[in-house]
């Protein structure tokens, strides 16, 4: 293990842990006890199979998202809409959903559900990526921007179009059986969604790291001066990644209308774009590394979950653990430069010394 | 028409008390970009305030500390240890989601029936808001709204015309050369990130104390983002930023009296989309922007 990586994963686990902790010191003001609460928390996750298989069923979600962010991130763009593409990908399938319903074989209608949703999101973030390469156009606000428009475009189709046929509230009649992702572990939640999260997340890794495409994509990303020089054309590589952003976003709403809820509810999920970028922070932009902070933060928010139901503690703690834990690994990418600098440093007299 | 006028007049006065902070702050080289969970908690600091002591003053001044400290640790993060804004940014404000939902349990625990204030009440000005049309929208309004009347000229008169503007300006477009003139870099981004604080403290108490008379978790819903685009689309100067709060002001008057009026001719969810299709918009339009030179980049000294 080289002193980098170990460095990283003692300073992440060093920061997951300090953030756990200033959010036990929180539970204080309402007068509960930090280590009460997250006994239960830990014994929570793991009482039955279920719950335990839940943690995996959050996961997927984060891991696409966490992906939407890594991805544009590795090109030096800010990708901060992945909730709306998330919110166009859950529309775009609950639509193709419903008028599919049984008239198809289960299976072909998943594909073409799935290909629905990857089409919306994926569109939708490429906008975001053409009026960067074309106009210019500040890419972090106009995603930022573009998230409460699908928003309002979700709110407006929940209460139209989409309603279910009761009309009584702002969700969608459930989708057919067969349009559900099919459960791999019987007794529990867990989807095929999750599967299919863990493999794109290895298909994306291989792209950055082992394709001519992925690797113009980190020299845009490293520098942009240097990209233009060797020919690269960034501004198709700006287009490509946002729409592959979107795209991953978009599965997300996918495994989640399709996989957990099976119709659309208005407003759900509503932190996943920033827990996406909380969980690309934490595993430095790696794919591979998105899986496991996923695992992490979907544990803490079935533990948190829980803990709200039964102990009383407002699930409002999910949040603040995830924002601490996210404040923490950043304050450890400082420590981190700064062992790297005096390891430079060292090997360098040491250099000078021979 | 004179009352949509007044109602957008008043609609933008956070607006513009985030974005006159949010030009200070870029112009010397930092995008508060926890702009959104600072509105929030201001938000909730001034309704606990407020709530707790009957005094609207009261409410303002636990606003203005809540924004000014939680920038401060956006500030320490981003100026001193140099990390990344918009990441940094983005665990503040999914921190101030979960933080404001916290504390308004602990204060109040699990409330019956909503809590209220009074909002704030317009203070007619004398003689003034008799004046035909331009009385009943400039002067009948509450006194944050009439605050702004005297904010814009004094940050354009401070950042243009004194020394400490071009000091903050300098930080920003060039930090090198300002240290080499005696100025300390990282102090007046601090600075600024803490005036951003308090400035927006004030915009989130606006909406539960100064309008609503309540606090939800939901109450901010992007008005943060708004106003940190308005500093970009008014091309980082005060009148700018005045003019983009007016457009955005009245955008949202538009929508509040097409959802009060009930017409039905066009969906409710477009005029609620349509200060972020605004925003998209002219961001594309936008052009030769007068961009301060070293936006979002922390500054090393050489050693």
């Amino acid at each position: 293990m080289s002193p980098r990586f170990r460095d990283m994963l003692l300073s992440i686990a060093v920061a997951v842990v300090l953030g756990l902790g200033a959010s036990a010191a929180l539970l204080l003001f309402l007068g509960r006890s930090p280590v009460t609460a997250y006994a239960l928390l830990a014994a929570s996750v793991i009482r039955d199979g279920y719950t335990f298989a839940d943690i995996f069923v959050k996961a997927t979600p984060l891991i696409l998202t966490g992906l939407a962010f890594a991805l544009t991130y590795k090109a030096n763009l800010f990708n901060i809409g992945a909730q709306g593409q998330f919110y166009m990908g859950a529309i775009a399938a609950t639509a193709a959903s419903l008028v599919l319903g049984n008239r198809l074989p289960g299976p072909l209608s998943l594909v073409i559900v799935f290909v629905a949703a990857v089409a919306a999101g994926g569109l939708w973030g490429s906008f975001v990526g053409f009026v960067k390469a074309k106009f210019g156009a500040n890419e972090f606000l106009v995603s930022m921007m573009s998230t409460y428009v699908a928003l309002a475009a979700m709110n407006y189709l929940l209460r139209t179009a989409l309603m279910e046929t009761k009309h009584e509230y702002p969700q969608t009649n459930p989708f057919a059986p067969g349009l559900w992702l099919p459960i791999f572990l019987r007794g529990t939640r867990l989807h095929a969604g999750f599967i299919l999260a863990v493999l794109i997340a290895l298909l994306i890794w291989l792209l950055l790291f082992r394709t001519a495409f992925g690797y113009r994509i980190r020299v845009v990303g490293h520098n942009s001066d240097a990209a233009r020089l060797a020919g690269i054309d960034s501004r198709g590589i700006t287009v490509t990644t946002f729409f592959l952003a979107g795209a991953l976003a978009a599965t997300a709403g996918f495994t989640e209308t399709n996989g957990v809820q099976h119709m659309l509810v208005q407003g759900f999920n509503p932190n996943i774009g920033a827990e996406g970028i909380g969980i690309a922070i934490l595993a430095n932009a790696n794919p591979v590394g998105v899986i496991f902070a996923s695992i992490l933060i979907g544990a803490l928010k079935v533990g948190g979950t829980i803990m709200g139901q039964t102990s009383g503690v407002p699930a409002s703690i999910i949040e603040i653990m995830e924002g601490f834990v996210m404040i923490f690994v950043i304050l450890s990418y400082f420590i981190r430069s700064g062992l790297e600098i005096r390891r430079s440093k060292k090997e360098l007299r040491r250099a000078q010394a021979l | 028409m004179t009352d949509l006028l007044a109602r957008a007049l008043m609609m933008s006065t956070p607006l513009l008390f985030g974005s006159i902070a949010e030009v200070f702050a870029e112009r010397s080289g930092v995008m508060v970009c926890a702009v959104e969970g600072i509105f929030l908690l201001g938000a909730l600091g001034g309704f606990v305030g407020d709530y707790e002591s009957h005094s609207l003053a009261v409410g303002i001044v636990l606003a203005v500390l809540v924004g000014a400290i939680y920038a401060a640790f956006y500030g320490w993060i981003t100026v001193y240890l140099k990390q990344h804004q918009i990441v940094t940014g983005t665990a503040f404000n999914l921190l101030a989601t979960g933080l404001s939902a916290f504390f308004m349990r602990a204060v109040f625990g699990v409330p019956v029936v909503p809590l209220t204030v009074e909002p704030l009440k317009a203070l007619p000005v004398p003689l003034l808001s008799r004046t035909p049309v331009l009385g009943a929208i400039l002067f009948n309004q509450n006194i944050l709204t009439y605050s702004m009347y005297f904010i814009v000229p004094a940050a354009w008169f401070v950042l243009y015309r004194t020394s400490i503007g071009l000091t903050i300006r300098s930080t920003g477009e060039n930090p090198e050369a300002a240290e080499v003139a005696g100025i300390r870099v990282e102090r007046i981004r601090f600075s600024m990130v803490l005036l951003a604080g308090a400035m927006g403290g004030i915009a989130g108490a606006f909406y539960s104390i100064g309008y609503l008379g309540m606090f939800t978790t939901n109450i901010i819903g992007g008005r943060g983002w708004i106003a940190f685009a308005i500093c970009f689309l008014g091309n980082w100067n005060p009148l700018g930023a005045l003019a983009g709060t007016l457009i955005f002001g009245v955008a949202e008057a538009v929508a509040i009296s097409m959802q009060s009026s009930g017409s039905l001719l066009l969906p409710n969810e477009l005029f609620i989309a349509l200060p972020y299709i605004l925003t998209i918009a002219l961001t594309i339009l936008r052009r030769s922007f007068n961009v301060p030179g070293k936006l979002g980049i922390p500054y090393r000294k050489e050693n």
